[in-house]
């Protein structure tokens, strides 16, 4: 280690005195920037989204509206025809979608841990779908898709497979575009397992190999384990963002996610009653509700995260 | 080495962010207290374009500076929600959808009324302009915006495929049906008719219909019609056409689903919009450039009625503290000598005298144009239903067309669609 | 595999070289005359050059001050195990957009800040220092304690064990981190959209001028597309180096 002969460049006396205080405390003066910054600039949108949800606040935020409690919630918990099947959805496509890419992400990430030719170009080629702009993306998906015209049917028909409405049929709709989010998004999840994979250690693997351990075995009783953090932080992160999906379903579908609602998603509904109804006092109520969805699945990964935490 | 390296390029990314934020914040004061710049949002359509290409002129003549910023039609829509909703003085001249939008930002107070700046113009004429538009644009009494562009719906079709089939043009909603199963018999892969299936995005293609059926969306009394027996015979029909006669998957179709099929060469008619016609008509776009025509929309048991409307208006943000300058560039932008050039572009005006003149329909092709002339003669004012709430009345309106298109009860469906409009209806104006 | 997750991009990189009307036809898709008309049309539009220009400051500040401030969370919270620490920073990631548009919007312009970059720094910085803290998380979790307190014994000071000794450890967690974080940034079209104006605005918010009231130009956005993309892959070519020399330091090995 050649960093460790350099004699440690060590306080001086004149910023000795900061240094000394900085080290002790480096607990807090490390992570107070973070914490200060993302709490800062959420206090006032989300108190505000609060405050609204309580009002029948529609139309412009400045006209005169009146306080109406807790009428929104018990509107929207009761409201079975766009909000639950929103929230079914929302939970469907989120499942389906983490599900896949988690197990996607960690065998691409297994296959290309190895040093191999072109091991560079093919993990750029691994980013493709991860950088297109998710604008043009969903577009691109909407050409490609069309049943008609688009280049998909033809590639089925010419495969003998049967024809498919894709995401112009209700029930086909919101399972393309789980595939499509798979598409776009295994590639992340593939790079933040494969950067965790290459930095481990391979003494206990290659101690397992030579006790005699299979492929597998190692696999589910030295590698998982070693790569829990990283595979929670992934999955954490994915689901987070798979919750949130608006991009693509906003793209492909536009506004009220669909005819039929076909892909509405909790953020597909909360943005057309703001946008769209400008019915804000409902908005900021699915909203907050949404928000502590996300939240509540959140504690729950932690929770398993911290259990499983040695 | 590598930990030092690591250091320095740390200390440098921040000197640089830093800078960066310095730099910016200079930047960004200097643009504080410019109150001769005139800010104008505008749409991403061709009537932005020729505008854009005039301002130089107008701010010569009047030493204005004018700045423009453009959006996509959903952007611009989000864009003032946002913006306005926080009483941002950053827009002066806003354009807005007339029917999509204009109730709704008036009811906000965030138009400004017009009537006193348009009263005064008489050389620039406000009673040139046509009845309908103008109307859609007055609020309780306020004139909220000026009629920009206009569009009608019209009939496309093919001109070869109907040849084929030994048909003449059809000239009722009748006639369109036999025509379109004719020609759906006669041609593999080719659908008789294509059109908007989508709930809320096919409600202005239905209007129409519904108008041609002699229904409406309120009746007289302003309750909602959308269950009277007209309107249900309307869902029914245009629902039938595009179940038996249609393509696949149209309940998805917005109009770049629907153009995109007719373009292709898979459709035989096409109902739309006449402001999309490029599409249909460049060899550049269509495959079925040189076989495109163009007719009046269809007669209905109660006449043809196509609407008429001014999809974009030009009008003043009541937080705007540039009023006067505003109006100078609104009025300049919709006086009949521009407008005259406008159209010469092919961008259709508002203003009646231009429609007279011979040279206003110089700038399209010369079967849309006498197509034009004569919708603009019999249309009506509106495609959608006159309530602030708008995007929510088009879901509920739209629904029983849904329900038309795979096939079921239409009338339940209207029944039940009606009574949820009531509901809007009711809330709307309270 | 690597053909399903390449093959629309393919499809885009064809589209952009055909006109408008060999992109609807699925009978072309491989076999057309090609045309640079479209890329001419992409970079003819006045803002285009600016918007990338703009993307690319935006994106290399936002991550450079993300990292900045996040990296060092990330390893205090893997130490210390402040998991509810940790979580709170998390919570930025879960408030979904439309919550934060008007909001932000009335105070950013309250102080002046709309239209200029900080804003949409700022923004983007949210949207990444959540990212950056929990990948760097799981990767200090996986840095041995044992090697900074060798060298504090041998006299560095516990930030210098942090500066000297954690971090470079981290570093393929750090390009990792990089990448999506700077990938987020670029690709990001709400915040822009409301927040940034002329001068400021982003790539993704100028590829909407190819669809406009009347029509849409597909060769002409397949052509953005593309040239919206190429610089990410350069970015990520240069920093796939690091996670590369992650594997070859050996420095987890003894």
């Amino acid at each position: 280690m050649t960093t460790t002969a350099r004699a440690a460049s060590g306080p001086t006396n004149a910023a000795g005195g900061v240094s000394r205080w900085a080290n002790r405390h480096r607990k807090w003066v490390f992570s107070l920037p973070a914490m200060v910054f993302v709490t800062g600039l959420i206090v006032f949108p989300l108190a505000y989204t609060v405050v609204l949800s309580l009002t029948d606040a529609r139309g412009s935020i400045r006209a005169p509206f009146d306080f109406v409690g807790v009428a929104n919630y018990a509107d929207v918990l009761t409201d079975t025809t766009r909000f639950w099947p929103a929230v079914a959805r929302t939970a469907g496509f989120t499942v389906a979608a983490v599900a896949l890419e988690m197990t996607l992400g960690f065998t691409i990430a297994l296959l290309l841990r190895r040093p191999f030719r072109a091991q560079g170009l093919v993990r750029v080629v691994i980013l493709l779908p991860l950088v297109a702009t998710p604008v043009a993306v969903g577009m691109m998906w909407l050409l490609i898709l069309e049943p008609n015209i688009g280049a998909a049917n033809q590639i089925l028909q010419m495969l003998g497979l049967p024809r498919s409405g894709f995401v112009t049929d209700a029930a086909t709709a919101l399972p393309t575009l789980v595939l499509v989010d798979v598409w776009q998004w295994t590639p992340m999840v593939a790079l933040i397992l494969l950067a965790g994979l290459t930095s481990l250690s391979d003494e206990a693997e290659e101690a397992a190999r030579v006790d005699g351990a299979g492929y597998w075995a190692r696999l589910r009783l030295v590698t998982v384990p070693m790569m829990m953090p990283t595979i929670l932080a992934a999955l954490l992160l994915r689901s987070i963002d798979a919750l949130k999906t608006f991009d693509i379903l906003y793209a492909v579908k536009g506004r009220g996610g669909g005819s039929f609602h076909e892909v509405e998603t909790l953020n597909i509904y909360a943005y057309g009653l703001n946008f769209d109804y400008n019915d804000y006092g409902r908005a900021s109520t699915v909203l907050v509700l949404f928000f502590l969805m996300i939240v509540g699945a959140m504690l729950l990964i932690l929770l398993r995260r911290g259990r499983g935490h040695a | 080495m590598h930990s030092t390296r690591t250091r320095i390029s740390a200390r440098v990314a921040t000197i640089a962010a830093l800078a960066t934020v310095v730099t910016a914040c200079a930047g960004g004061a200097s643009d504080d207290g410019d109150d001769e710049v005139l800010q104008v949002t505008m749409g991403n359509h061709v009537y932005t374009d020729q505008v854009r290409a005039v301002i130089p002129v107008f701010e010569e003549e009047t030493g204005l500076t004018v700045e423009v910023t453009v959006y996509g039609e959903d952007q611009l829509s989000d864009q003032y929600n946002v913006r306005l909703n926080a009483g941002s003085d950053e827009i002066d001249v806003m354009m807005f959808r007339t029917l999509q939008e204009g109730e709704l930002f008036s009811q906000n107070g965030w138009l400004s009324d017009l009537s006193a700046y348009a009263e005064e113009a008489e050389e620039w004429d406000l009673s040139d302009f046509q009845e309908g538009p103008l109307e859609a644009l007055t609020v309780d009494g306020s004139l909220v915006g000026i009629p920009a562009v206009t569009e009608r719906e019209v009939l496309y079709y093919r001109t070869d495929l109907l040849a084929a089939a030994g048909l003449g043009v059809p000239e009722t909603l009748e006639e369109l049906e036999a025509a379109a199963a004719a020609i759906q018999d006669g041609n593999t892969d080719v659908a008789g008719f294509v059109g908007r299936g989508a709930t809320a995005q096919a409600v202005p293609t239905f209007a129409s219909y519904l108008y041609g059926f002699g229904g409406d969306w309120t009746d007289d009394d302003g309750a909602a019609a959308i269950d009277s027996p007209e309107a249900v015979d309307a869902y029914e029909y245009y629902g039938g056409l595009l179940r038996d006669y249609g393509p696949e998957g149209a309940t998805s179709f917005g109009w770049t689903e629907a153009m995109a099929v007719f373009s292709q060469g898979g459709a035989g008619f096409y109902t739309e919009a006449d402001s999309l016609y490029l599409n249909a008509t460049d060899p550049a776009k269509s495959a079925v450039a040189d076989d495109v025509g163009f007719a009046v929309f269809p007669a209905g048991p109660a006449g043809a009625k196509p609407f008429n409307i001014p999809s974009y208006a030009l009008g003043i943000s009541e937080y705007s503290t540039n009023k006067d300058a505003a109006w100078r560039f609104i009025e300049y932008m919709t006086g009949a000598d521009q407008v005259l050039e406008f159209q010469q572009a092919g961008v259709p005006g508002a203003r009646d005298s231009v429609w007279d003149d011979p040279e206003g329909l110089s700038g399209f092709p010369e079967d849309l144009s006498a197509v034009i002339a004569e919708s603009v003669r019999i249309g009506v004012g509106y495609d959608r239903p006159r309530v602030a709430r708008v995007g929510e009345a088009r879901d509920i309106v739209g629904q029983p067309l849904v329900v038309a298109i795979q096939g079921g009860d239409v009338a339940d469906a209207a029944d039940a669609a009606s009574e949820a409009f009531q509901v809007l209806l009711d809330d709307d104006r309270g | 595999m690597l053909g399903a997750l390449a093959a629309p991009l393919l499809w885009m990189a064809t589209a952009s070289l055909k006109t408008n009307i060999d992109v609807y036809d699925a009978d072309r898709i491989l076999v057309f005359t090609p045309t640079l008309q479209n890329y001419v049309t992409v970079f003819a539009q006045q803002d285009f050059l600016p918007a990338l220009l703009n993307s690319a400051w935006v994106g290399v500040a936002s991550t450079a001050l993300s990292l900045l401030i996040a990296v060092p969370a990330a390893y205090s919270m893997s130490r210390f195990a402040m998991r509810r620490s940790a979580a709170v920073v998390l919570l930025g990631r879960m408030v979904p957009a439309v919550t934060l548009l008007v909001p932000w919007y009335y105070v950013f312009s309250q102080l002046g800040l709309v239209g200029g970059y900080e804003a949409l720094v700022l923004a983007h910085m949210f949207v990444s220092v959540p990212l950056i803290l929990y990948i760097m998380l799981s990767f200090f979790d996986g840095v041995p304690l044992e090697l900074e307190e060798a060298a504090q014994v041998d006299g560095l000071t516990a930030i210098g064990a942090f500066a000297r000794i954690a971090v470079p450890l981290a570093r393929s967690g750090m390009a990792t981190a990089s990448i999506l974080a700077f990938i987020f940034s670029w690709n990001n079209f709400m915040f822009a959209l409301v927040l940034s104006d002329n001068d400021t605005r982003t790539l993704p918010v100028s590829l909407f001028n190819f669809i406009s009231y009347a029509s849409i130009d597909w060769g002409a956005l397949m052509a953005a597309s593309v040239a919206v993309t190429v610089p990410i892959m350069v970015f990520a070519l240069f920093t796939q180096k690091h996670i590369v020399a992650g594997l070859t330091s050996g420095a987890t090995k003894g």
